[in-house]
């Protein structure tokens, strides 16, 4: 980022002023060399259909393929089953509500559970409800009954959503006779109300109210979809120029010490103001496109893109230097999108990643990201509420640079070394 | 195949890491002592009370103390908590006087997993407060111990989870991860496998090799993977369900041929993307999109029957959709095996894919008239 001022700075600099001196000459040719590399960058960029792929197409498809499959925040009309042996007026009448909620649905009724197995077994419901013989006499009786409810769980959301409506039309209908029975003990009005719940308690559900599933995931794949597309774009690009040993040729003059920062900031350049359009497009624009929480104040969504951007480039170019072929950077660090997933600490909670896995997580700028950007987007956090993440981002984005220019040092030596060496062995 | 490292890395390393990785991740089984936060503006013995039943739940730790709501609020801003109680000033004395004092309790969903377990305990202790409140209430008016539970909760629910009594977070996702990376992985270096001959213009001598004939060359270069992948997966079976001990309620065998299976459907797949265009580059993006897309349209994450209409069609593409199926029907639910069979009849059916390019790829071997970049 210091670099990128530098450069914005020497360009006003130079504007304002009118007489060149050789020391200007020389700024100058530096910024000629960088815009130079920013431009065989990015004229090599779009003519590989591979890297706009990864680069241009994968960002910008790839939310909207994520966003449209997750569309349904809830589950809708859950098939259920239920065995009704008492067969009473009150427990068909919990049934009713219990169909009448609009998550799940009774659609078959079933004498013993037996049968209703079999139905499950067929995969025609996903849960059974089922009500003992006794249950309208113990309501009748004054007795406490019990009400069994059989849930799918090879998904959380089955469970989570046939537990919440049965266990609401229970609770409902308890309450409802509990009244009553308040009422024939001789406790009325108020007092039965007091006594019924003497502590009521309220729960309020924050930032995410319908629990919806979209709601909480895609936020942190859009943060994932960026850094996973950014590396392997540029593990692609490196990869090619090592496969077509051009690494010096992408600079202009000849090896001195200056040569290696202004091909790693025209590079960077290059990549930055290509992905902060599309996180502007990603993390803004589908957002609100797909009624996702979108609650963040929006210009500091983008602060927080400048050290996540700038990161996430230098620690992709870090780790390019070492990926020999095009290909490899997406056999190998493919699967590193679930890892990451887990790793940032939004699905299962951050507070209980062990110490190893943790320390493991800052190395990916994406751990960070994601943290910071649920909680500007999704928490509605100001910037100074993300302050650990903001300065993570800044240390990683100057730790990756320096190991940038180290690879890139130690590459482009290389390749001055070997072209020395061949030029001897011609002579 | 032992000539570079990626072919080990592609196969044992990435394998054994993500082994290692997720199994040490969520040895928990499910997120314990999360941390909340609590405003205490009564400070009684009875508030204090409160605050530690609510630390003796399983899923609860109070981390801090906090003087106010926006204070409270700030703090899940920052996701030092995941959710916080709110207990008024005159607490005790509005609930000895019968006031109804209500505790408020506030849950963050944005974090979903933690916010509904917590929700779930904290719903627990709060009802749990006011039962005990109640019965002192009612006894105080002289009714009859017997009937007392009858009056407080005359329904009660009890919730049996088929297959998964613990309920164990690992075991939703793991069943599906493991198997998840392991096809993206058969996907990825199968495609590669065979892609790099083209891209290295060695195949002619690799079809010379297998006598001209594809269907040997393809068996030859794809064998060695079929065995690795199969011995890795049956690794990870064992590890889910000997070693983690999670629900099995079947023959492990049935979870061994399902994972054979998935490698094997999962090879036919990648014939079929580097056979479409014999480029390398095109082949690995290809197979790195659908692998990871597979892990989504397993069917676990969100079912799949609740997403849009046409999604359920193109979840048949995916050998891993009907990995999951099989191992919901066996491991979890352990229905008789015949409900399983179209599972395993289905995912062979892949096999059939590659002889429709046998021709392309044939040609495309001799004739050498792809780009290699």
């Amino acid at each position: 980022m210091l670099q990128f001022v530098r450069i914005t700075q020497l360009n006003k600099f130079i504007m304002n002023t009118p007489h060149k001196t050789p020391s200007r000459n020389k700024i100058i040719a530096i910024l000629k060399d960088t815009l130079n590399v920013i431009k065989i960058e990015f004229r090599t960029l779009f003519k590989d259909r591979g890297v706009v792929t990864m680069l241009v197409l994968a960002p910008l498809a790839y939310p909207l393929l994520y966003c449209g499959l997750y569309k349904n925040e809830t589950l809708i009309d859950v098939p259920i089953a239920a065995v009704d042996c008492s067969r009473s007026q009150e427990s068909r009448e919990l049934l009713r509500h219990i169909d009448a909620t609009q998550n799940v649905q009774v659609i078959s009724k079933f004498s013993t559970l037996t049968e209703a197995k079999q139905a499950y077994n067929e995969k025609k419901v996903h849960g059974v409800v089922y009500i003992p013989a006794d249950f309208s006499k113990k309501l009748n009786t004054g007795d406490q009954t019990t009400v069994s409810v059989y849930c799918d769980i090879s998904s959380f959301m089955y469970y989570r959503i046939i537990n919440q409506a049965c266990s609401n039309c229970i609770l409902a209908m308890s309450n409802q006779i509990q009244m009553e029975r308040l009422n024939a003990n001789g406790i009325t009005g108020e007092s039965a109300k007091i006594a019924a719940s003497p502590i009521p308690y309220d729960a309020v559900i924050l930032y995410n109210e319908g629990a919806g599933f979209a709601s909480f995931l895609m936020p942190a794949i859009l943060i994932l979809i960026i850094q996973q597309t950014l590396f392997l774009g540029i593990g692609m690009i490196t990869g090619t120029s090592r496969e077509e040993n051009r690494f010096h040729v992408l600079v202009s003059s000849t090896t001195y010490k200056g040569s290696t920062l202004r091909v790693i900031i025209g590079k960077s350049i290059c990549y930055f103001s290509m992905f902060a359009a599309w996180s502007f497009f990603v993390l803004q624009f589908v957002p609100r496109l797909f009624n996702l929480p979108h609650i963040g104040i929006p210009f500091d969504i983008m602060m927080l893109m400048i050290p996540f951007l700038l990161s996430t480039v230098f620690f992709s170019m870090t780790v390019a230097v070492f990926i020999p072929n095009r290909e490899t950077g997406i056999v190998i660090f493919m699967f590193m999108s679930l890892i990451l997933l887990f790793l940032s600490g939004v699905s299962w909670p951050e507070s209980n990643i062990n110490g190893f896995w943790r320390a493991f997580g800052w190395i990916f700028p994406a751990t960070c990201g994601i943290q910071a950007y649920i909680k500007i987007n999704t928490l509605g956090a100001d910037l100074h509420h993300i302050s650990f993440e903001y300065i993570s981002l800044s240390v990683q984005t100057v730790i990756y640079f320096i190991t940038t220019y180290w690879a890139y040092r130690w590459q482009i030596m290389k390749s001055t070394r070997k072209s020395l060496n061949k030029a001897e062995i011609t002579e | 195949m032992v000539s570079r490292p990626i072919y080990f890395i592609g196969t044992v390393v990435i394998m054994a890491f993500s082994y290692v990785f997720f199994l040490t991740f969520f040895n928990e089984g499910q997120p314990n002592k999360m941390p909340i936060g609590i405003v205490d503006l009564d400070n009684s013995s009875l508030s204090r009370q409160f605050s530690r039943n609510l630390e003796s739940t399983q899923q609860a730790r109070i981390v801090m103390k906090l003087s106010s709501h926006k204070e409270a609020r700030e703090e899940m801003q920052r996701g030092k908590i995941y959710a916080f109680v709110e207990i008024k000033r005159h607490f005790s004395v509005d609930a000895l006087s019968s006031k109804r004092p209500a505790i408020t309790f506030y849950v963050n969903d944005g974090y979903l997993i933690a916010g509904s377990l917590l929700f779930k305990d904290i719903t627990y202790m709060s009802a749990a407060t006011s039962i005990g409140m109640e019965r002192k209430v009612l006894r105080a008016k002289g009714i009859d111990e017997r009937r007392i539970m009858g009056i407080i909760q005359p329904i009660t629910q009890d919730t049996h989870l088929i297959g998964n009594p613990w309920a164990s977070y690992g075991t939703y996702l793991l069943n599906v991860i493991l198997p998840g990376i392991l096809q993206l992985m058969v996907l990825l270096m199968s495609v590669f496998s065979i892609g790099v001959e083209y891209k290295e213009r060695t195949s002619r001598e690799w079809l010379k090799n297998a006598d001209n004939t594809m269907f040997a060359a393809l068996s030859g270069k794809l064998l060695p993977y079929t065995i690795i992948f199969t011995i890795l997966g049956v690794i990870g079976n064992m590890l889910l369900y000997r070693y983690m001990r999670y629900p099995l309620n079947a023959n492990i065998g049935w979870m061994f041929l399902a994972t054979f299976v998935l490698v094997l459907s999962s090879q036919a797949i990648a014939v079929i993307f580097i056979g479409i265009t014999p480029v390398l580059r095109d082949g690995v993006t290809f197979a790195g999109l659908f692998g990871t897309l597979g892990i989504t349209f397993a069917g676990s994450t969100f079912p799949i029957e609740q997403m849009p209409s046409g999604v359920r069609l193109l979840s048949d593409l995916f050998p891993i959709h009907h990995y999951f199926n099989i191992y919901v029907d066996q491991a979890l639910n352990g229905v008789p095996i015949h409900y399983s069979l179209s599972s395993y009849l289905i995912m062979l059916a892949f096999l059939i894919l590659p002889f429709f390019v046998f021709n392309r790829l044939k040609n495309a071997a001799i004739r050498q008239n792809y780009p290699t970049k």
